[in-house]
């Protein structure tokens, strides 16, 4: 059997092109694969380069964060304790009172008597800062002077008195710092029952035996009891406490036109003397607090009751006290019946009489005719208020007060009250004789 | 007319009682009337035990004590926010009685 081979192509390849050529092939086959592995290689190169850019962009990005962390540091407030959550809430309201007030004392002339405008500025900082601030803006008589110390009257005075003047910090659902000149928590009267909220014009008698403000520190916070709504309250402060007029522990002083005047001052003493000198009147401060229970059986069906007191050194040697002492209770049955009061009881120390003890109290009942239910507005909106007050100076002076009256409510804020005092007062510094008081008032 | 002062006295201690008698005898009268709620006074929302004593009723139960009615609508939120602190020191309210107030003052002020 014969092999077939095939025949060359027209013999113009011969054995050694041949070669050539499939040698060609076998080289082009290498440089195929060299050229790959190029490439593989050119495409790791790559791999590696969009890692290292992804690396880089990562950290130019972290750099940015860093920067903008940076810059909203800087914008920061200086203080690192601030809380920016509660920032940029400001907002002022203005709240208070206005009074005119028309009387006649028994045996004196009738007259308006009061001309009283008393504002109160609250600025709140933040959800837990609150500056509050109350004037009093009063119209009075101005004085003339006359011959042999006498005194006339002359034209008009306005007098501005701060009635208080304080920073309130809520430092937590339990305790707030109030720092300031503040309304003392002695009884409630002062911080409740003041201005346009009395239901009777005047203060009762006993109220002035006690300060009704001081400079100083005051912490206080409440704790709920149950889920009825009663709490337990609380208060405790220091402030500078009561003065002595001409530096000494007597009783009394006697002034340029030779009266005998009461030598204790509880309404002064911020530790600036007159002439400017910053030194305190005394050396210690006064301290004191109230502890107090209400108690809700329902909406407006509730009493509570408080104790409270001051102590502290008053001439500016600091060997004698003053002491103070108050319980208050109120009562409401309904929401149209309100009965409250206080017992006060004071002890000043001296140098010449030794220790006396101005003491008084004081309770006040009231009833809305709206309680009857009648269907005449006129007669719904007037409320009956009566008031006992006694006050012994503790010096020989009795004064007693029983006081009867009406409040007509025009709205919820604008008032009339209208009131006849019944008076006894005897003693060497007996006051003057029964009196009839009439008041508009209104609240905002 | 002129009247010697222990009269004056005695009369005015007797009108004293007088007064006394009658505020205490409105007040009886009112003992089965004032019951439920008064015209003047919003009812409270409803409660249960386990949630407490709704803004409302704390709002009855608190802010009459001391002074006559402020309507909701008589201030805006952020004023009543103010407001509250204010009275949350002045009246030494618990925190929580005072959050429940204000929450219901500033959703029924409207604004």
């Amino acid at each position: 059997m014969g092999i077939v081979q095939p025949r060359r192509a027209a013999a113009e390849v011969s054995d050694e092109d041949f070669k050539k050529l499939a040698d060609a092939v076998a080289q082009l086959d290498q440089k195929v694969e060299t050229l790959q592995q190029t490439h593989e290689k050119d495409q790791e190169t790559i791999r590696q380069l969009q890692r290292q850019i992804g690396k880089t962009k990562a950290i130019a990005s972290d750099a940015q964060q860093k920067a903008d962390d940076a810059t909203q540091k800087l914008q920061q407030p200086v203080n690192p304790m601030v809380d920016l959550s509660n920032a940029a809430t400001h907002n002022v309201v203005l709240a208070g009172d206005a009074e005119i007030q028309f009387g006649r004392t028994t045996g004196q002339h009738s007259s308006f008597t009061l001309a009283d405008f008393a504002p109160i500025f609250l600025y709140r900082a933040n959800d837990n800062i609150l500056f509050e601030v109350g004037f009093d803006i009063r119209l009075q008589n101005g004085a003339a002077s006359l011959q042999n110390n006498q005194t006339g009257n002359l034209g008009s005075q306005t007098s501005v008195d701060l009635s208080f003047a304080q920073l309130d910090y809520i430092l937590n659902d339990y305790v707030t710092v109030v720092a300031g000149d503040m309304l003392l928590p002695l009884g409630t009267y002062q911080e409740r029952g003041a201005g346009w909220l009395n239901k009777i014009p005047d203060d009762p008698l006993p109220r002035s035996i006690l300060p009704s403000s001081g400079v100083g520190v005051l912490l206080r916070g409440a704790f709920p009891v149950g889920k009825a709504g009663d709490s337990l309250t609380y208060s405790i402060y220091g402030v500078n406490g009561p003065s002595s007029v001409d530096g000494t522990g007597n009783s009394t002083y006697t002034d340029n036109n030779g009266n005998v005047m009461p030598n204790l001052d509880l309404g002064g003493n911020i530790g600036i003397t007159s002439s400017g000198n910053n030194a305190n009147l005394h050396n210690d401060p006064s301290g004191g607090g109230r502890l107090g229970y209400f108690h809700a059986f329902k909406p407006h069906y509730d009493f509570e009751i408080g104790i409270s007191g001051q102590r502290g050194e008053w001439d500016n040697a600091g060997n004698r006290d003053w002491s103070a002492a108050v319980v208050d209770a109120a009562v409401h049955v309904s929401p149209y019946f309100e009965l409250k009061g206080e017992y006060i009881n004071t002890w000043v120390e001296t140098d010449d009489i030794g220790t006396f003890k101005p003491n008084g109290w004081w309770i006040q009942g009231s009833y809305k005719l709206a309680g009857l239910g009648l269907e005449m507005p006129y007669i719904s909106n007037v409320e009956l208020v009566s008031r006992y007050d006694m006050l012994n100076d503790g010096l020989g002076t009795k004064t007693t007060r029983t006081t009867a009256g009406v409040v007509y409510y025009f709205t919820n804020t604008l008032q009339f009250e209208g009131d006849y005092e019944w008076l006894r007062s005897r003693g060497p510094a007996a006051v003057p004789d029964s009196a009839f008081i009439l008041q508009l008032s209104y609240g905002f | 007319m002129h009247l010697p002062t222990s009269l004056k006295q005695r009369l005015a201690i007797r009108v004293g009682f007088a007064v006394t008698a009658v505020v205490a005898s409105a007040f009886l009268l009112s003992a089965g009337y004032a019951g439920e709620g008064s015209k003047s006074v919003k009812p409270p929302e409803k409660t249960t035990e386990s949630q407490g004593l709704s803004g409302a009723d704390l709002y009855a139960m608190h802010c009459n004590r001391c002074h006559s009615e402020r309507y909701p609508k008589e201030f805006q939120a952020a004023q009543w926010q103010t407001i509250m602190i204010h009275m949350r020191v002045r009246a030494n309210l618990p925190a929580s009685q005072a959050k429940e107030i204000l929450k219901y003052l500033q959703q029924e002020s409207g604004s």
